[in-house]
């Protein structure tokens, strides 16, 4: 594979455009991924999922090199047309649409192609991939007090033409003081065996509301790879929500940097996974200073010889007194051969806090199915039944209503 | 027995007690009424020494002042607060809890500690007198009691602990007819020529069960009157608004 | 203003030396040094055999580092792995026999032995460094036919046992601090009940960590037969040293069909001066297989002393309807550092397992609950409970809650939960005005907090873990 590396990464620099700059700082980031490669289960973080075994069992001769010089065709089918929205289209990884139509031109700006960053304090070998072969590296800036009419749905499509390849996009959302943004990420896949590997930044200033939904529902055969790193100021709000439900294997991980005083963050996720797919989540959430909280509810349902894995850590400074932090985790197991792995875990070095997690796997209960048949429901009616209850509650989670409705819609398709 | 000379109390620069004077001999009743936030609880926090206030002032027990000495040195000199809102502390058996206590103040004030079986002949006594449910005891101090029963449980250590001087906060807030009869009459059982009381209250009505010597009413930090019983329903009638 | 007095003599009341002239094996680790520990303890061939298995496996380990405490660098050529007191080299017959010195300690820790005879009707197994001097009660035991003797004599006594079990539940080659006590384990204790049989007393042994540098190596073994049940006890104390001192025990325990064990800990080392000086090393591995069906492990731990403790008493619940139980309490104070916590492994069907840990962290110290609950996809019908609660006492010190869950069976349960706390300072208050001073009131609610892991101490242990649990703590509030 370092063979291919080299060649698809000189290959890359041939055909870009890149400052001298950031030809510099993608040589760096390539020599650290060429030496650490994909994580192994031998690193804490990917214990549960060894992603270096896992590209190597799904994807033949991965190339790392994508053409973007030509444009691909949207499927306009997939929009999500029960909500009027902003969008911004990614096709095979390459931009191919960017649409504000709902909102003040002056009070939103995008950037595309800026420089890396020298230095990024990382030893996650995905991000250094990320950087090295990533060709445009977007921003979104949401400007001061300004609140944005419409959600942005960032598409992510892939169609058949795209087989074995390695996309790398790279995306910073900046909300300044005073702000607010609702975004979708909508992930759409007819390709195969992919290798997507996805690094947001998110900002949040002051007084500023970021609401994200991830939404990967679709089934597919692409293995991927979503960081998510937020960092937040005083008084700002995070809500995310993810549906890990479509592809074969898709980490997400959060990192959360609570940074600013009475600032909250808000992470609700729910694995809907049947066959032979292998989903985690693992957050982050860093509690800096005092006066701040987290929540996160993560709940699972696996069926065929699927696997979830949910790593979540609170991290609590000893400056971060009053810090309230909370953490849940829950999974159903319907089959034999399912698998639900957690790793809750406490890092605690201020007394005056209030922190709790708990986790629970397990089998439907058969007493509320026995009680639902003896009210008439069949066993499979009732399973359906309690399963939809199940997941709800984290569903419920969702503040906007009308993206809520969305997501109930969007899951109950797949029933 | 207790004398409160000027006493004034601030937290984070907010007057709670402003020239506060209060003077109780032995074997007399006092009670303190006053509206929402008029500066009772701190009175009686103040008194049992709770940290987190500016205090200045005199306040003398048993003609000495108490303004240095930690709250559970006071408690050995015979002061009891019941608390408005008494603690749960899980885990920890309630028996246990009134032991211990009884022998900290009695080995502070060297007499000899009780053994188990002293103690449990005590307290048996006690619960009955104060018609305590003795299965209580068993249980983890204050966790799942209800209100009245917390409450009671207050009178049943105060008289287990036979202070000098019992300070009662809103000892009657959340209590029904019987339960409030129930302290009452615990109160009454101790009211001895050398044992004072001050009852702070937010309704004249227990008042009717314990007949208080003297009743001071406390607004704004202050007391504002004092009287005998019959100022207690002369407030009632009128309400706090119009009192002044 | 509350000032305390510091004696540090006072602060560990276990904290002194004996003179007692020692054998000694000279220091270092290799081959003459094991041969010298074999030949010492008149050993038969095949356990020198095995001895030097683990050592040439040895050779290929690394010291693990994924735990959190760190520590310095351990020379383990700068240890003597064998020293015994001179007066024990021609065994005493009986308790009067021994040297008066060495009674004279026991009687400092507060372990009296002809008193502990007498008045609690305990057996006891005293190691003093390396060499078990005493044992007492044998002919009660004998009686059931209850072997409770060092492990040195069981290796010749009762060899076929000794191999059957010897390195069944904790593998020769397991991880790097089993395979050195395997290799150059010195002494311990031996149990075994026979089928059917209540073992009529508590059995308990005392560890001791005496001469200078003497690393401790002991060596555990206990075999419940089917249906037999025996309670084990296990105390510790340390005399003050400068140096830090590594102890690597193995304890492996063996419950065969409806067979129980209960092993109860109370451990108290020298955990270092207020600085972080000094203190034990505490690095032990402890399982229990439960190999048959119906049968039953019991961990309970109060850990309070060493600087350093790091120990995982885990089960393998191997047979149907077995079940494994872990009751810890575990309290760091100053500059302690503990990572500890427990493996429930499910394999059987039916099995189900308990884990109710209690951390109290103060001072400069560092507490990590670190646990796994594996259930395998055979493991049918299976249930786990997990309950860790830490409390904080200022923000100089951590708490962590690391567990591992792992479900890979639809018909079994799993429930964990954590929560971190502090005391209130309404709680203290309340104490406080009746009566209380800060560190009895401390000493109540923590007491409190550990309630449900003090009641499975059987009751000799329970009252001095209670006393424990407030002298730990003493001078971290104020």
């Amino acid at each position: 594979m370092k063979e291919q590396l080299k060649i698809d990464f000189e290959k890359l620099l041939e055909t870009s455009n890149f400052s001298k700059n950031n030809i510099e700082i993608k040589r760096k980031n390539f020599d650290n991924f060429i030496e650490k490669g994909f994580p192994n289960r031998r690193e804490e973080n990917w214990k549960f999922s060894d992603l270096n075994q896992i590209i190597s069992k799904n994807i033949k001769n991965l190339s790392f090199y994508n053409d973007l010089s030509k444009p691909n065709k949207i499927d306009q089918s997939i929009y999500i047309d029960s909500l009027e929205h902003n969008k911004l289209v990614f096709v095979n990884g390459r931009i191919e649409k960017i649409q504000f139509d709902y909102e003040e031109k002056n009070k939103i700006e995008i950037l595309d192609d800026l420089v890396l960053e020298k230095s990024n304090n990382t030893n996650n070998s995905l991000l250094f991939l990320n950087n090295a072969f990533v060709s445009k590296y977007f921003k979104l800036i949401v400007k001061k007090n300004y609140s944005l009419q419409k959600p942005v749905v960032i598409y992510n499509i892939t169609n058949k033409d795209l087989v074995s390849k390695s996309i790398n996009l790279k995306v910073d959302i900046f909300l300044e003081e005073n702000s607010s943004l609702k975004l979708i990420e909508f992930s759409n896949d007819k390709s195969t065996t992919n290798f997507i590997n996805i690094n947001y930044n998110f900002d949040v200033q002051k007084n500023s509301i970021l609401k994200n939904y991830k939404i990967d529902n679709n089934s597919n055969s692409n293995i991927k790879y979503c960081f998510n790193n937020i960092s937040q100021d005083t008084n700002s709000v995070s809500e995310i929500f993810l549906l890990s439900s479509g592809s074969e294997f898709i980490k997400n991980e959060i990192n959360c940097n609570l940074n600013g005083k009475y600032s909250s963050a808000f992470v609700n996720g729910v694995f809907n996974l049947n066959e032979t797919k292998h989903h985690e989540i693992k957050t982050n959430i860093n509690h800096i200073v005092e006066n701040t909280k987290s929540y996160q509810l993560i709940k699972g349902i696996l069926e065929d010889t699927s696997k979830a894995v949910y790593q979540g850590k609170i991290f609590v400074d000893s400056k971060a007194q009053k810090t309230d932090g909370y953490q849940l985790s829950k999974a159903i197991l319907l089959n034999d051969n399912t698998e639900f792995n957690a790793k809750p875990e406490l890092e605690i070095y201020a007394d005056d806090v209030k922190c709790s997690h708990g986790s629970a796997s397990g089998s439907l209960n058969e007493d509320s199915i026995f009680y639902l048949m003896s009210r008439g429901l069949n066993y499979k009616e009732a399973k359906k039944l309690l399963i939809n209850g199940f997941l709800l509650d984290v569903v419920e989670k969702i503040t906007d209503s009308e993206i809520k409705n969305l997501i109930k819609n969007i899951m109950s398709l797949k029933q | 027995m207790l004398k409160i000379k000027n006493l004034k109390a601030d937290i984070e620069n907010r007057s709670i007690l402003n020239n506060l004077n209060l003077e109780i001999k032995p074997g007399e009743v006092h009670a303190i009424m006053g509206p929402n936030g008029s500066g009772k609880s701190t009175l009686s926090n103040i008194l049992s020494g709770k940290k987190g206030y500016d205090i200045s002032g005199e306040i003398l027990f048993e003609n000495k002042n108490i303004f240095e000495l930690e709250t559970e040195e006071r408690a050995h000199k015979g002061i009891f607060l019941a608390f408005q809102y008494p603690l749960e502390i899980p885990g920890v058996n309630t028996n246990i809890f009134l032991k211990t206590s009884l022998n900290a103040i009695r080995k502070a004030r060297g007499e000899k500690e009780l053994d188990a079986i002293e103690f449990l002949k005590l307290v048996k006594l006690k619960a009955k007198e104060l018609k305590f449910d003795e299965e209580k005891l068993n249980r983890q101090l204050n966790v799942g009691f209800s209100g009245g029963e917390k409450k009671k449980n207050e009178i049943l250590q105060m008289s287990i602990l036979n202070p000098k001087l019992s300070i009662l906060d809103e000892t009657d807030s959340g209590l029904d007819i019987d339960a409030l009869k129930t302290v009452a009459d615990g109160v009454n059982s101790l009211r001895k020529k050398d044992n004072s009381f001050l009852i702070i209250t937010h309704y004249q009505r227990l008042l009717d069960y314990i007949k208080p010597d003297y009743v001071h009413v406390l607004m704004n930090g202050k007391i504002i009157k004092s009287g005998g019983p019959e100022l207690a329903l002369e407030l009632e009638k009128k309400g706090y608004e119009n009192f002044n | 203003m509350r000032e305390k007095q510091i004696d540090k003599l006072k602060d560990y009341k276990y904290g002194f030396t004996t003179d007692i002239e020692n054998i000694r094996a000279p220091k270092g680790l290799n081959k003459e040094v094991i041969e010298f520990i074999s030949k010492a303890k008149k050993e038969p061939k095949w356990m020198l055999d095995w001895r030097m298995k683990a050592f040439e496996r040895l050779k290929n380990l690394k010291e693990p580092n994924w735990q959190k405490p760190k520590y310095p660098k351990i020379d383990y050529q700068d240890i003597y792995y064998y020293s015994a007191p001179k007066s024990a080299s021609e065994k005493p017959k009986s308790i009067d026999e021994l040297d008066p010195k060495l009674l004279e300690t026991y009687k400092k820790l507060g372990i009296p032995l002809q008193e502990q005879q007498r008045l609690n009707g305990i057996a006891v197994d005293a190691v003093f460094d390396s060499v078990s001097v005493a044992t007492t009660f044998k002919d009660k035991l004998n009686e059931v036919g209850v072997i409770f003797c060092s492990i040195s004599e069981a290796i010749q006594k009762h060899p076929e046992l000794v191999k059957k079990y010897l390195g069944s539940v904790i593998p020769l080659t397991d991880h790097y601090f089993a395979t050195l006590n395997s290799a150059v384990f010195t002494d311990g204790s031996f149990v075994y009940i026979p089928p059917g049989v209540k073992c009529p007393m508590e059995l308990s042994t005392y560890f001791r960590i005496n001469a200078s540098q003497t690393g401790q190596f002991e060596r555990t073994l206990i075999i419940a037969d089917k249906e037999s049940y025996v309670s084990y006890l296990e105390g510790c104390t340390a005399p003050m040293r400068d140096e830090n001192q590594l102890h690597a025990a193995n304890v492996e325990l063996v419950a065969l069909d409806n067979a129980e064990i209960k092993y109860s800990t109370v451990q108290n080392w020298y955990p270092g001066d207020e600085n972080g000086k000094g203190g034990i090393y505490n690095f032990v591995t402890k399982r229990g297989l439960c190999k048959g069906t119906n049968s039953k492990i019991s961990w309970t731990q109060v850990e309070t002393g060493s600087a350093i403790t790091w120990k995982y008493p885990s089960c393998i619940l191997q047979g149907d309807n077995s079940i494994g139980e872990f009751y810890s309490i575990a309290i760091t104070n100053n500059h302690q550092k503990a990572d500890t916590g427990t493996k429930m492994i499910h394999l059987g069907k039916n099995t189900k397992s308990k884990i109710i840990s209690k951390g109290i962290s103060a001072g400069f110290s560092d507490m990590t609950y670190r646990g796994l609950v594996d259930i395998s996809s055979k493991a049918k019908n299976s249930r786990n409970y997990t309950q860790c609660d830490s409390l904080l006492m200022g923000n100089k010190c951590g708490a962590h809650t690391v567990p591992y869950i792992k479900n890979k069976n639809p018909e079994s349960n799993i429930a964990h939960e954590a929560t971190t706390s502090k005391i209130s300072e309404e709680q203290l208050y309340y104490c406080q005005q009746r009566g209380l001073n800060p560190e009895e009131a401390v000493g109540l609610i923590v007491n409190g907090f550990c309630k449900e892991v003090l009641q499975q101490l059987p009751m000799e242990f329970a009252v001095e873990a209670q006393k424990l649990v407030g002298i730990s703590l003493e001078g971290s509030v104020g």
